[in-house]
């Protein structure tokens, strides 16, 4: 951190963490929240892509941005921008909001769960944003990642802080080129929202490890979808702290992966704080040609969290013999009057909706598209936005005949 | 239009055969029904000729307007004109209705070579189809038919094939799960879209459905063989015997 002028207080900060990082335990294939997951995208931050056409790594992009990381700079595009400012500014200033935030969540969410490429990240960002909104937004605020093929890694540290009754969406694309270890902290104060959709880029052949660690106050919402269209490695790690009462959240995922072993991990922890809250979790997983998905996802219910309504479902459509899809869920319950559910299952394209479709003359390869949007709506119908939901799923249905021809 | 000739069918995983040596010959403009008890083979016959797996033809051929049917993807067959209501339609979770419909019509025109209907044209054409047929918005919006009665079911099997106007037309037991009113409109909907150039193969248990979908002829199958052929009263013959004099 020599080459930035750092606050006293992160510098602090750093000194206490950098402390007991030690306790921290470290990746291997013997612990639970690595079992089965591949070591490879973090075993060998390098990575060879002169096979790879960049131009290509578009990313998902249904919006032009308002802010692009362009490597380590931030571009800002329009007037939204106004609200952002860069993390590395926002460290160096000594009376920075972010000091009663920076790398608390992170810390939080090793009390559960070990995450030591959180810890990482955190003594050592390289670029990102801040966030600190006191009204509401109209649009949904794009955010661009376009990372440099000349850096091995790219270490990306955001804070997002929403005030009382402010509403914000925000849709974050990337092409990530190069090896892309984000976490975003994200504070929630009372009746506060944030939609967040994470459109990972597709084909993409980077290993993108993506961390968000979220504070909700009381009647505050937290609404993530995060979509895979063929990303070659991603591993996902939310934690969610419902701290009062009321709160609604939902995460949702959809993978389509059928390029030869690409891989997504999706790991998430939501703690029931207080009384009444909702969470929901959809992971919908459509696999082929020795890819892989996983799903950890763990719902803990504390003793004063009564009448928490816990939902979970991760479900797999397997296109080929050779595509694996694991699930763990856990439900670890200390209140007595709750409602916590999970469902897991994994099943082929049903044949006779196949045939059905096929016997009115539908083509093959059209037939089984169909049949993969309807297995996915599920998980779409979790994004609340109708105009979001309907662009989204556009795409999806252009995107998804190079899925089956190429 | 449709020959069927000594035509001998197995389950692919039982190697149990249940067509057994059946030979038919169909004419443009004509409509026949098959009759029988259950296990004869009828729904086999019928998925046979729609192209689905798990079967294997042993022997024989079936031949649709001078080429080999069994060669034919189902997809295929769907262009060439052949069309199956199904006994049981299936639910689509997912697949929106007017999205089915549309890509249906739209797949058939462009392997014929035909330009694609346009979305206007088409909600046009499907809606004056489903006013006659009864079926209503709400159930045209739906996913293919999610939450929907039997009836609604088989009335939408009628309203698929009005839209995508099949030359040869298998109606495998339409009438099971329907009570009398809907009989009749699904028997309107079929009578009003028979015409010189199509032909119809109804297949059914009772003699019911043939009093409102009259067959120019009534063939008995019975363990995988045509063992009779008459005209509708043999229809009525089996409605009060039933199948014991063909057994």
């Amino acid at each position: 951190m020599s080459h930035v002028d750092i606050s006293g207080w992160y510098n602090s900060l750093q000194q206490e963490f950098r402390s007991n990082s030690s306790k921290i335990e470290k990746i291997s294939r013997r612990s639970e929240y690595w079992r089965k997951s591949n070591l490879d995208i973090v075993s060998d931050f390098v990575y060879d892509s002169s096979d790879t056409d960049i131009n290509k790594q578009k990313g998902t992009c249904l919006y032009e941005p308002d802010l692009t990381i362009h490597g380590d700079n931030l571009e800002f595009m329009n007037k939204q921008s106004n609200q952002i400012s860069s993390i590395m500014d926002v460290i160096a200033d000594e009376q920075s909001f972010a000091k009663n935030y920076f790398g608390r969540l992170e810390e939080k969410s090793q009390k559960r769960i070990p995450r030591p490429l959180a810890r990482d990240n955190t003594l050592d960002p390289k670029v990102g944003f801040a966030l600190s909104f006191s009204d509401c937004l109209k649009n949904p605020l794009v955010i661009h990642n376009k990372t440099n093929t000349s850096n091995s890694n790219c270490f990306q540290r955001n804070l997002i802080v929403i005030k009382e009754n402010v509403e914000v969406t925000i849709i974050e694309t990337g092409n990530n080129l190069s090896v892309f270890n984000t976490v975003t902290e994200i504070y929630l104060e009372k009746n506060a929202k944030l939609n967040y959709l994470d459109f990972t880029g597709e084909n993409n052949i980077f290993p993108k490890i993506c961390h968000k660690f979220c504070d909700m106050a009381e009647n505050s919402s937290f609404n993530h979808f995060g979509l895979k269209l063929n990303t070659k490695a991603t591993r996902t790690e939310i934690e969610l702290h419902l701290n009062g009462k009321g709160i609604n959240t939902s995460i949702a995922n959809v993978s389509l992966l059928n390029k030869k072993n690409h891989f997504s991990d999706e790991n998430v922890l939501i703690n029931h704080n207080g009384f009444e809250c909702k969470s929901r979790q959809v992971f919908k997983s459509v696999l082929e040609n020795d890819c892989t998905s996983i799903v950890r996802g763990k719902i803990y219910v504390a003793p004063e969290a009564q009448k928490t309504d816990g939902y979970q479902s991760s479900r797999s459509l397997l296109l080929s013999e050779n595509s694996k899809f694991f699930c763990k869920p856990e439900l670890e319950i200390y209140a007595d009057d709750v409602i916590c559910s999970h469902g897991s299952t994994s099943s082929s394209l049903d044949r006779e909706s196949l045939f059905y479709l096929l016997s009115r003359g539908v083509h093959k390869s059209k037939a089984k598209e169909m049949l993969v949007i309807a297995f996915i709506s599920e998980a779409l119908e979790e994004i609340e936005s109708e105009d979001i939901k309907a662009a989204l799923s556009n795409y999806i249905e252009n995107w998804i005949s190079s899925f089956f021809n190429e | 239009m449709l020959k069927i000739d000594n035509l001998k069918v197995s389950l692919e995983e039982e190697e149990k055969q249940i067509i057994k040596g059946l030979s038919l010959s169909i004419n443009p403009g004509e409509f026949h029904a098959i009759m029988g008890p259950n296990g004869s083979g009828k729904s086999t016959l019928s998925s046979v000729l729609a192209g689905k797996d798990g079967y294997t033809v042993d022997s024989g051929s079936v031949t649709f307007e001078g080429r080999n049917l069994l060669e034919a993807e189902v997809e295929e067959r769907a262009a060439l004109g052949i069309f199956m209501a199904f006994q049981y339609p299936i639910e689509i979770p997912g697949v929106g209705n007017m999205n089915f419909l549309r890509t249906a019509l739209n797949s058939q025109r462009k392997t014929r070579g035909q330009e694609e209907l346009n979305a206007a044209d088409f909600l046009k054409l499907v809606r004056a189809i489903a006013k006659d047929l009864e079926i209503s918005d709400e159930m045209m919006k739906r996913p293919v038919n999610v939450g929907a009665s039997g009836g609604e079911k088989k009335r939408n099997e009628i309203l698929q094939m009005c839209l995508l106007e099949p030359k040869f037309v298998i109606l495998d037991e339409t009438d099971s799960g329907l009570d009398v009113d809907a009989m009749k409109l699904v028997s309107k909907g079929v009578n009003n879209f028979s015409s010189s150039s199509r032909s119809f193969l109804v297949i059914t248990h009772y003699q019911r459905l043939l009093n409102y979908i009259v067959p120019d002829f009534v063939h008995i199958l019975v363990d995988g063989r045509i063992v009779d052929t008459g005209d509708k009263d043999l229809a009525l013959h089996v409605e009060e015997t039933g199948y014991k004099d063909f057994l």
